[in-house]
């Protein structure tokens, strides 16, 4: 995406808390109606990266523009930005209405129009019936849609979420996850929303940033990120993986790579060193018991059977003792118990290389 | 953050450092007074001396009514120590009625004026028949210093987790070593800050014990302010440079026992 | 819990609570009995007599009067310093806990008696206030009610300071943040953010500082001397120079009504804020 269709735009964000680097350069384009997630484990930035894109934190170095202006210098209350925060900071002293209705007060609404949008974003929430309640009141769920409300309410460009699930159980969460990703379509909202759980970024992305120790490692959609993550990191946060060190032995022409493993001669597709040490990766639904014409096979002991509902998990180990890991939806070949031996194959496309210096 | 922002921001902070001044100005002007070599209080003092500490042995009536208020205080403090805590643990594990009462009633002489309390206990007294000054000055700094145990002794033990106890008997001890080895150490910030706050508030009384003095029998601050109406000099002000250095000491004890923010709990 | 263990615990009770009753709630109660009773039995005499006296009215202007300014100023110092104190860290945090400590654990001759050489004509803020050219000749502040004002609320200022911090300490800073973020500017913020929800703390200090500064009595005798007359100098004084002990126990019990009063009042009001919390 270029300049010219950007709705938000970071360019080059950085940030230090005394010595400790936390945003090194950030550059991250955000199409307008987008949904996109800053997905990486604590520590790697995203959750500053909000705020500065909120304003609530200014960035030692880096411009932040939306809708085609400049908002680096402005504070938050200038910015059209809205905030889901974790923890929901509703105000206690105010009842549900009230709460939604703020924002629409704070910038000086008509009275009479303020009633029928608190309405319309309470019932968009399914929280109508709640409205002159106590905030304290209600339960975690309860209060996430009212922050959500209440962000909604006053019409902002962007809408930042700052893990705003992180506190709600599974089923809860998913539904609330459907629920907003519907909501924000219906708005056409643009959003950013920061989670380490992959499993959601997955789920509610058009795009998603994987972020790591101040830099973005990879900004692709969920798909292509979960089937070519661009960086080890990447690989082995977004997803189940079996990773192996190799060397390259030897590189064809065409860019094929012939890599010795303690598993044995692996072949995939890259550009590399003879002699360099790589990383390979390979995710465990690509995988299949039996031996198949041209694909990479492997032969290895079963040490452990994994059942986990819709899929099965088979834990092997190589003669050294190497852990590799296998998932399949289907059935395991007939009488695979733990101490036989087996062999597992994946097509050569399916092999992924990666630097080993950059091993997480 | 706006303009408007770093101004306001500014004057907090400025406003902060100011009442920080502002409040220690009473100890630093008296601290500078005792060692000053003037008779008459100028500030900054003309000379050096330390002759006002001097005159605190010499001064009549000094001595013998610190002897007092620390006697008066240290008993006043340990009677209430006692049937303060007691009464806590009860507060606490009792389950009969009133309980929020008596503890509000406990609490109560520190939001009567003490003038009014003294004025009761005086009449009061006299209708019973007591009429030293010594011992009626103890049986009011009883009163004066039981508010500060409960309060703190019983905010400590609300927040004490009776469990640990049980855990202790399943591990091996008697109910009486449980208390000893978990609930003891854990009070224990609680018993000696209150104690040492209340032995303070006593020391420092004035309008409860102004009603129970006579000729041998006086209180420090009634002397202190004895003299200041009577020979103002600034032998006074050694006399509060030593209460100074005594607070300092009781708040660096409590700051090592508990922190300087438990403190300031209200 | 057994009955026996249930008894128990009030036996635990019941010296403190025994102690007190006898000692400070039944003189208290006999002082107030008193005030009523007359040779026909109950009667406001006192009380009517008291008020009829002009002179009353002006003791009584002079408490009050005081009492509110002290409250006042104690307000506007001590709430933005409450702030400042839940926002410090390091050093600065240190300096005010201890700045507000400190002068709590000193007994109160000593402060009053160390304004009244600050107050001097010759005292540091004399000297201060010609050095940079406010007053034009050095003034003695000792003596007049202005000075009064300042001593009482230097002594009573971490009372003020300390439960609104408490109550500062409670808020989610997350909370202004959101303020912020739904397009409320900083003054918008803190009246409807931050306000309202250190209201109690507000409320509970000019309770404290209020009460305080009706019932001091070391502090006005040192600072202004004689000629000004409040509630508790008067009490005190009728009791102990000038032996009216009918007068002294009539305000004394007008002192304790002004106390209780307050009490009742910052409780009803805590109660309120607390329900629309």
């Amino acid at each position: 995406m270029n300049s010219d269709q950007a709705f938000l735009e970071i360019r080059q964000a950085s940030k230090s808390f005394g010595v400790a680097k936390v945003l090194d350069g950030v550059d991250l384009a955000v199409a307008k109606g987008e949904f996109v997630s800053l997905l990486g484990p604590s520590g790697c930035g995203k959750t500053t990266l909000l705020r500065i894109v909120a304003g609530l934190l200014s960035a030692d170095r880096g411009h932040v523009m939306l809708d085609g202006a400049d908002i680096s210098a402005r504070p938050p209350h200038h910015r059209d930005v809205g905030v889901v925060f974790q923890s929901y900071a509703l105000f206690p002293h105010l009842t549900v209405a009230e709460n939604v209705a703020f924002g629409l007060h704070a910038k000086g609404a008509s009275t009479s129009s303020i009633q029928p949008t608190v309405a319309k974003f309470l019932d968009l929430v399914h929280m109508a019936a709640f409205a002159d309640r106590s905030v304290k009141a209600l339960s975690g769920g309860q209060q996430q849609r009212v922050a959500v409300a209440r962000a909604l309410a006053v019409g902002p460009k962007l809408l930042l979420l700052d893990e705003p699930f992180s506190a709600l159980d599974r089923k809860l969460r998913e539904t609330m996850q459907i629920e907003l990703k519907r909501l924000l379509r219906e708005l056409g909202t643009t959003a950013v929303f920061v989670t380490h759980d992959q499993d959601e970024a997955l789920i509610m992305s058009d795009r998603i940033a994987v972020m790591n120790a101040g830099l973005i490692e990879q900004l692709d959609t969920p798909d292509a990120i979960y089937r070519r993550p661009a960086t080890a990191f990447a690989l082995e946060f977004v997803g189940l993986s079996t990773r192996l060190k190799g060397k390259v032995l030897a590189a064809e022409g065409d860019g094929g790579l012939v890599i010795e493993t303690a598993f044995g001669i692996i072949r995939a597709n890259g550009h590399y060193l003879p002699g360099s040490a790589v990383l390979v990766g390979v995710r465990p639904e690509r995988m299949a018991f039996g031996v198949r014409e041209g694909a990479n096979t492997v032969h290895a002991s079963v040490r452990d059977i994994v059942f986990q509902g819709s899929r099965i998990q088979a834990h092997v180990v190589s003669a050294d003792d190497e852990p590799f890991l296998i998932e399949t939806g289907g059935e395991l070949p007939a009488g695979l118990a733990p101490g036989q031996h087996v062999p597992v194959s994946w097509a050569m496309s399916d092999t992924l290389v990666y630097p080993a210096g950059a091993t997480p | 953050m706006t303009g408007i922002e770093r101004i306001t921001s500014a004057l907090v902070w400025a406003m902060a450092a100011l009442a920080i001044v502002f409040l220690l100005t009473p100890l630093v002007v008296t601290v500078a007074v005792s060692f000053g070599s003037s008779a008459v209080f100028t500030l900054p003092p003309p000379g050096w001396s330390l002759r006002w500490y001097e005159r605190v042995w010499t001064t009549r009536g000094l001595w013998a009514s610190l002897m007092t208020s620390v006697q008066i205080a240290g008993l006043a403090t340990a009677i209430s120590l006692v049937l303060g805590t007691l009464c806590a643990i009860a507060l606490v594990r009792g389950r009969f009625a009133g309980r929020d009462a008596i503890a509000t009633f406990l609490v109560s002489p520190l939001m009567v004026p003490g003038l009014v309390v003294g004025i009761a206990m005086l009449q009061g007294f006299k209708l019973v028949g007591l009429r030293e000054a010594w011992p009626s000055l103890l049986v009011a700094h009883v009163v004066i210093t039981m508010p500060y145990v409960v309060r703190t002794v019983l905010a400590s033990l609300s927040l004490f987790d009776f469990t640990l106890i049980d855990a202790a008997r399943t591990l091996g001890c008697s109910y009486g070593q449980a208390l000893r080895k978990v609930m003891a150490p854990a009070l224990a910030p609680a018993f000696l800050t209150s104690g040492m706050f209340a032995f303070l508030a006593s020391m420092d009384n004035y309008p409860v014990s102004i009603f129970f003095t006579d000729a041998w029998t006086k209180t420090l601050p009634l002397q202190m302010l004895q003299l200041v109406e009577e020979r103002p000099d600034p032998t006074i002000a050694a006399v509060s440079t030593g209460l100074i250095v005594l607070a300092i000491v009781v708040l660096i004890i409590g700051d090592r026992l508990v922190g300087l923010r438990r403190l300031a709990d209200f | 819990m057994t009955g026996l263990r249930l008894d128990r615990m009030i036996w635990l009770a019941l010296p403190a609570v025994a102690y007190l009753v006898i000692v400070y709630a039944l003189p208290l109660l006999w002082l107030l009995g008193r005030s009523v009773t007359g040779p026909d039995g109950f009667t406001l005499a006192q009380f009517t007599d008291f008020f009829a006296d002009p002179f009353s009215w002006r003791v009584m202007g002079n408490t009050l009067r005081i009492a509110f300014w002290v409250t006042l100023v104690a307000l506007v110092i001590g709430y933005p310093v409450a702030i400042a104190m839940a926002r410090a860290r390091g050093l600065m945090q240190v300096l005010l806990l201890v700045a507000m400590i400190l002068p709590l654990s000193i007994g109160v001759v000593v402060k009053a008696f160390a304004w009244q050489i600050v107050l001097r004509r010759d005292g540091v803020i004399s000297q201060g206030l010609v050095a940079s050219g406010i007053w034009s000749e050095p003034q003695r502040l000792l003596f007049t009610e202005a000075g009064l004002i300042l001593g009482a609320t230097n002594v009573f200022l971490p009372f003020m300071i300390l439960p609104i911090y408490s109550v500062v300490k409670l808020i989610d800073p997350r909370l202004t943040e959101a303020g912020a973020t739904l397009g409320a500017s900083p003054l918008y913020r803190f009246r409807k953010i931050l306000l309202p929800l250190t209201l109690p703390g507000i409320v509970s200090g000019s309770a404290f500082v209020f009460s305080m500064s009706v019932s001091m009595f070391v502090i006005p005798s040192l600072l202004i001397g004689d000629r000004f007359q409040t509630l508790a100098t008067l009490t005190g004084r009728s009791y102990l120079l000038m032996r009216n002990e009918a007068l002294g126990s009539t305000t004394a019990v007008i002192l304790l009504v002004i106390a209780v009063s307050i009490v009742v009042v910052s409780t009803w009001l805590s109660k309120r804020i607390g329900r629309s919390l």
